[in-house]
């Protein structure tokens, strides 16, 4: 699984840090998240896509692979 | 993801407090048979073979410097808290790390004590089953808290793009 945290935090002009804050994980995570290290848990995927305030399938996006 | 059997972030700190110590009075214990005067007390034993000291049989009561006894305490408690305390932002990635790095130190924990059953006899070999106590949880310590300050290095640089 891919995802666009990454241009939808800088059309916001967001650090990791303050993504990790708003959402409520580690400054770890939302980097592990974006270098695909990571999988994160459903309950976070929805609530990083609700900040976002797309659709969770807009954010996170199944390869062939998964 | 919230783990039940995990202590308070503060408690990390006390851990350190106590390993630290621990680990020194420990590894001077062992490896140049210090002991702390004045710890010679009466302690209960269990089981006595005759072998180990000239009071015989078992459920006895035979008199025993501390230290060892201490020094052993205090790195299981302080190794214990320090391994298994809350990070300040405990949360699903780091659970995770915790449980990798948990599955790691086992993993080597116990091939060096494969390898040492095949490369030591005899007496050091108990002092390696001495020391086999307690790599399972340096070794966790060490990998957990690598890999969190990895990850943190790594967010230092982070920039857009």
């Amino acid at each position: 699984m891919r995802n666009s945290i990454k241009v939808e935090r800088a059309i916001k002009n967001l650090t990791q840090e303050e993504l990790a804050e708003k959402v409520g994980v580690s400054r770890q995570t939302i980097n592990a998240i974006e270098l695909n290290k990571y999988i994160p848990s459903s309950v976070l995927a929805i609530k990083i896509a609700r900040f976002f305030k797309k659709p969770v399938e807009d954010i996170f996006i199944l390869e062939k692979n998964d | 993801m919230k783990s039940k059997y995990l202590f308070p972030n503060k408690w990390k700190k006390i851990g350190i407090m106590i390993l630290v110590p621990g680990i020194i009075l420990f590894l001077l214990n062992t490896f140049l048979n210090f002991e702390i005067k004045g710890l010679e007390i009466n302690v209960f034993s269990l089981l006595n073979p005759e072998t180990d000291s000239n009071v015989k049989g078992n459920f006895v009561w035979l008199n025993d410097n501390l230290t060892n006894e201490i020094a052993m305490i205090l790195f299981i408690i302080g190794g214990i808290l320090t391994a298994f305390s809350k990070e300040k932002n405990e949360d699903e990635f780091i659970s995770k790390i915790r449980l990798d790095s948990l599955v790691w130190a086992t993993y080597i924990n116990y091939i060096l004590l494969i390898l040492s059953v095949i490369f030591f006899y005899g007496t050091p070999f108990l002092v390696i089953i001495n020391l086999n106590m307690f790599t399972i949880l340096v070794l966790f310590i060490l990998r957990f808290n690598f890999i969190l300050f990895q990850g943190s290095k790594k967010i230092n640089n982070e920039k857009f793009n």
